[in-house]
């Protein structure tokens, strides 16, 4: 009897996977639980094994990149053919893996660009009228929208600027393709001083590469891999997000002043970092406000049930996000131990799928390399993120007295669609009052 | 770049400001003193005034043949309304609050809207529905709805949503004045609020939308109360530079679906506020309306902020987050006009 | 029995008849009877669209009352409308014409058979709502009282909308603000498939006038001269501003809730038709006149074939007449007002 193997899906947002390498081999009989391949994603590599037995026939070829769910191999009865497949494809041996281009068919290998978002082109009417009237070619114009739609401002905005006059959508005698158009001026390249090698003088872009030589380049980084992942993640937050970032002065001298007595009394003992006990405050912040702990999915907000705090950890080739578990029950001293093994976890590259799914929040600190405020990017699948800046001296007045103090400033980004301006800033309160009586954080589940 | 909409007629009378049932009542008063024909009926009308002060002064002025109380029958009031009507009379039938309209449906969608249609013309029936709605008072659910989409719903029906006191006055002066069945649906939480009321006689024409407020960002459309909520949210985003054009469509049925087209046209956004529940909300009918007549304009979807898909919650924390304000107004904006 | 009381005892040879009374119940009830029996034809010839609830065997109620009425009495009728409306003096050509959805039909095509009307002889129109019409006529009642005429208005109603809650309403409304309204049930015995006795548990709809603290009377509707007296004593009585009355006519359809032939199992026997239909209403009048000795075979005869001269050219009026213009669909649905300054 026929079993498929199919790419697993680890957790909800793993879009695809990449076949690393065929461990078991073509023909082989394995059992259920052998390995059969290692699997990348975009968080952790895992070995994949075999939920049965039978002989091993992959159809899909190491190096590929597929989509989670997808067929990627048959365990067959002795003799038993591949189902739908009468006989081998030309050129591929019996026992061989068969090319992918040409497989069985089951198998989306297209580029994940094209297989995660649509070409159409994102305007709204007005600006498509306005655009219309005054001739100008929309793939020229940079939306900003939500969404990254563009709207009639942007279009105006285009048209009342002064030096390069707008492009237009056609030159009497010139045919240029929209593609060709957008590449153009995206590079800087004039379309009316391509010279057109295509047919009755069409500008191809071919034609544009010509005319644009490269700029010369120091090195190159493909965005494949971890850095492929985080590319991807961000790019499609920013698109599918309405993103804006509030940010929140918060008083921490209480805490910093706490941190210094603990190091005293807990001699030897890890005492929780600044960041700890923010996720500490977030995560109980949470609780009190569940619309920042949700996630949008078939047009709704579903608001979650567990408070699971992902906490950025910065990785030489990049960035990975760990997760404390039911982060609002955990204990300071129990959540600090945790996010201190994560990080340490992270650095040597040996967390497991399970310790980098089910973030339903983020918190990411640059307060260590001094910055202030910053504009973090909300995780594919969350609402919201919160930003942790450097620790400061700031000034609380007391009647007429200015007294010294400590300050840090909390960075919220959030999905607009799902939390209103309102809402975010009750929650920073929120967190900034807890950070301001920092006994409480320390105290209990 | 806020403009006041200065009332037209009544010239040469003075101004003065009058709460919202005051000036209703007067505006009945004085057609009652001009039309014979006028009869008010319903419960309590007459010894009592009517539970919000709507009739008072009616029965002393006119007696008891034009200020009729009648038993809680509201089935056999409507009938008795219409057949009134269909006779020549020009009566008022008083639903105290429009959640009673269910008990009435047939008397009102069955008979007085269609009569006409169904007997090829050969009848009028000038009668006017005056009810109470609206949540905010801790009413609960049988006695704070918005039904305007359901009485919109049907052909031979107007509906009239004033809000504001010079509004009162004269959408029921038309209202009394017109020979169709016309509901006008007072706002509670509006009763007391105080306008300026020319004191003459007045009115204000069926289907011609106020625009309360210009502005050049964005197009407010809201019915009833959420038109004084609009109007100060747009006051409120004026001061971070969002000038919002706030538009009153006044009454449902019929609608003035020009007004607001006319302005989305120039503001190129539109959000449209009631405090119905917004799946089938008049909000859909205007969406709708938007998009067939000014879709090239448009930049961003038409937005709707109404309640949630639930009967009126009696609490008032569920209460309050159940009824759009002049914050979620806002909040609605800023989302409409969200770009970078 | 309550407050209601039973007036129908037979009349025997050589009773006094009043000829014109006669002639006038006689005529009413065989210009119904030829006209819904046309209709019947007319529906089982497929030309008519639509629902069609015929009135035959109820012809002395609807003649008994209205020839107590004048014509600025008002009447509110049912859906089983077409007698009341030919009884009150509707013409038969509109009346045809609005079966077949006619330009020249009393309704121009828009209402159809349940929504005949003439105002201008006070049939304030069929109703396709059982019930419906009962407050409606309340209404019409409170406008003469308002106005001051002593003009009456008669709601026509069926056992069944006795049961409905706006039949209850209307009666107390009346009652309370003293109007002159005749509540007329028709009690043919059945809400459309269900015997009484499975609707209501009372045996005389009259008894529910008790609880309005009005006069409730039970007569024989199949007798019209019966009818009439009865309903007599009740528009006399609104006439003089005494209020309202609820009159009880016995009586029994011959055809089937809708159409003339039923289409399922038959509800009622044919033993229980038979013996309805051997006291029809029209040969009923017809055999007292001529044991009574006040109206001719003839007269009688005469009255028949100018009733069916008036049908067959109503009926070739109304098919030649046209159909309404698919353009002007939206007429009527509003009064129009002047459009505002």
């Amino acid at each position: 009897m026929a079993r498929e193997v199919l790419l697993p899906k680890l957790g909800l947002t793993m879009q695809e996977g990449t076949i690393v390498e065929w461990v078991a081999r073509p023909g082989d009989t394995v059992r259920e639980g052998d390995v059969l391949l290692r699997m990348a994603t975009d968080k952790v590599d895992v070995d994949v094994e075999a939920e049965g037995s039978g002989v091993f026939r992959p159809v899909a070829v190491e190096g590929a990149t597929v989509p989670a769910g997808a067929r990627i191999a048959w365990l067959l009865a002795e003799g038993e053919p591949v189902p739908g497949q009468v006989e081998a494809p030309p050129g591929a041996p019996a026992g061989e893996a068969p090319p992918a281009a040409e497989d069985v068919g089951e198998l989306s290998l297209a580029a994940p660009a094209a297989a995660s978002g649509s070409t159409r082109l994102r305007a709204s009417p007005n600006a498509r009228r306005i655009a219309r009237v005054h001739g100008v070619d929309l793939h020229a114009v940079a939306g900003t929208g939500p969404g990254g739609r563009i709207v009639s401002e942007d279009v105006e905005e285009l048209l009342a600027r002064p030096a390069a006059p707008a492009p237009r959508a056609s030159e009497p005698g010139r045919v240029v393709s929209p593609l060709v158009r957008r590449e153009a001026a995206s590079s800087g390249v004039d379309v009316s001083r391509l010279v057109g090698s295509g047919a009755g003088g069409r500008v191809r872009r071919a034609d544009l590469a010509a005319a644009a030589p490269p700029p010369a380049t120091a090195g190159v980084i493909p965005l494949t891999g971890m850095r492929g992942a985080i590319a991807r993640a961000m790019h499609s937050s920013l698109q599918e997000m309405a993103q804006l970032t509030h940010g929140y002065e918060a008083e921490v001298g209480g805490l910093v002043r706490l941190r210094e007595q603990l190091k005293a009394e807990w001699a030897g003992q890890r005492v929780p970092s600044i960041n700890d006990f923010v996720v500490r405050a977030a995560a109980l912040a949470l609780r009190e406000h569940p619309l920042l702990n949700a996630t949008v999915r078939d047009d709704a907000v579903h608001l979650l049930t567990d408070v699971h705090v992902g906490v950025a950890v910065a990785v030489p080739d990049g960035l990975v996000v760990p997760v404390v578990r039911d982060a609002a029950d955990t204990p300071l001293p129990a959540l600090s131990a945790e996010t201190s093994a994560l990080a340490a976890a992270a650095r040597e590259g040996r967390l497991s799928s399970r310790q980098l799914e089910g973030a339903t929040f983020v918190v990411t600190s640059l307060g260590h390399y001094g910055v202030d405020f910053f504009t973090p990017v909300v995780n594919p699948g969350n609402v919201a993120i919160l930003g942790v800046g450097r620790v400061k001296d700031g000034v609380r007045w007391e009647d007429e007295t200015p007294v010294r103090t400590s300050v840090l400033t909390l960075s919220l980004s959030f999905d607009h669609r799902a939390v209103d301006g309102a809402p975010a800033a009750d929650f920073l309160r929120t967190v900034s009052g807890l950070l301001a009586t920092p006994l409480r954080l320390l105290a209990g589940p | 770049m806020t403009t006041t909409v200065v009332p037209p007629g009544a010239a040469g009378t003075g101004v003065r400001e009058l709460t919202y049932v005051k000036a209703f009542n007067e505006g009945l008063l004085q057609c009652m003193r001009e039309d014979s024909d006028i009869v008010v009926m319903g419960e309590d009308v007459a010894g009592y005034g009517g539970v919000f002060h709507m009739f008072d002064g009616v029965l002393g002025e006119f007696g008891p043949m034009r200020a009729v109380d009648t038993p809680i029958a509201e089935m056999g009031l409507m009938g008795m309304g219409v057949g009134a009507a269909a006779r020549g009379l020009r009566p008022v039938v008083d639903i105290m609050f429009m959640d009673f309209l269910a008990v009435c449906l047939d008397q009102l969608v069955n008979q007085a809207a269609k009569m006409k249609f169904m007997f090829g013309g050969s009848v009028r029936v000038p009668l006017t529905i005056t009810t109470a709605s609206g949540a905010g008072l801790g009413a609960a659910a049988q006695h704070s709805q918005s039904l305007e989409a359901w009485l919109a719903h049907v052909p031979g029906l107007k509906v009239a949503m004033p809000s504001s006191a010079y509004d009162a006055k004269g959408l029921m002066v038309s209202a009394l004045r017109d020979d169709n069945p016309v509901v006008v649906m007072l706002n509670k939480l509006l009763l007391g609020a105080k306008g300026e009321v020319p004191e003459g006689l007045y009115d204000v024409p069926l289907g011609r939308a106020a625009t309360l407020r210009t502005g050049t960002d964005a197009t407010v459309v809201a019915l009833g109360r959420m038109a004084v909520e609009a109007a100060a949210a747009a006051e409120e985003l004026a001061a971070e530079g969002i000038e919002v054009e706030v538009v009153d469509p006044r009454t449902v049925q019929p609608l003035d679906t020009e007004t607001i087209v006319e302005s989305v046209s120039r503001t190129n956004r539109v959000l449209v506020v009631h405090e119905a529940v917004t799946f089938g909300g008049i909000g859909a009918e205007i969406a709708a309306q938007v998009q067939d007549l000014a879709f090239d304009h448009l930049d961003a979807p038409v937005a709707r902020l109404g309640a949630p898909f639930t009967p009126v919650p009696f609490s008032p924390s569920l209460e309050k987050a159940y009824v759009p304000d002049r914050a979620r107004i806002a909040d609605g904006v800023r989302g409409l006009l969200a770009r970078g | 029995m309550g407050s209601a009381t039973v007036t129908s005892e037979h009349t025997s040879a050589g009773e006094r008849l009043d000829p014109q009374v006669v002639l006038d119940l006689h005529r009413r009830m065989v210009r119904i009877r030829v006209f819904e029996t046309e209709a019947g034809r007319l529906a089982e010839q497929a030309e008519l669209p639509g629902f069609l609830h015929l009135y035959v065997g109820q012809e002395a109620v609807a003649a008994g009352a209205m020839s107590c009425l004048r014509d600025d009495d008002q009447i509110t009728s049912t859906h089983r409308g077409h007698g009341h409306a030919v009884a009150k003096g509707a013409q038969f050509r509109p009346m045809y014409a609005e079966l077949f959805g006619r330009v020249d039909g009393y309704c121009s095509g828009r209402g159809g058979s349940m929504h005949i009307n003439d105002l201008s002889i006070g049939m304030l129109g069929a109703n396709g709502i059982v019930g419906a019409g009962i407050p409606i006529a309340v209404g019409a009642a409170f406008a003469s009282k308002y106005k001051g005429e002593d003009t009456v208005a008669v709601p026509f109603f069926g056992d069944g909308a006795s049961n409905i809650g706006a039949f209850h309403e209307a009666a107390n409304l009346a009652a309370v603000l003293r109007l002159p309204v005749v509540f007329v049930c028709e009690n043919n015995g059945y809400a459309e498939f269900t015997p009484q006795a499975g609707h209501m548990l009372l045996e005389d709809v009259a008894d529910r006038a008790a609880a309005y603290g009005m006069p409730g009377e039970v007569c024989d509707g199949m007798d019209a001269l019966a009818v009439r007296e009865t309903v007599q004593r009740a528009v006399d009585r609104a006439r003089a501003g005494d209020g309202p009355s609820l009159v009880e006519a016995k009586t029994y359809r011959y055809y089937d809730h809708q159409g003339v032939k039923g289409l399922r199992k038959p509800y009622r026997t044919q033993e229980e038709i038979d013996a309805w239909k051997a006291r029809d209403a029209i040969e009923l009048i017809e055999a007292r006149a001529a044991a009574a000795g006040v109206v001719s075979e003839e007269q009688f005869e005469r009255v028949w074939a100018e009733t069916r001269a008036d049908a067959a050219d109503a009926i070739e009026f109304a098919r030649a007449s046209p159909l309404p213009d698919p353009a002007d669909i939206a007429q009527d649905v509003y009064t129009v007002m002047q459009a505002p300054q």
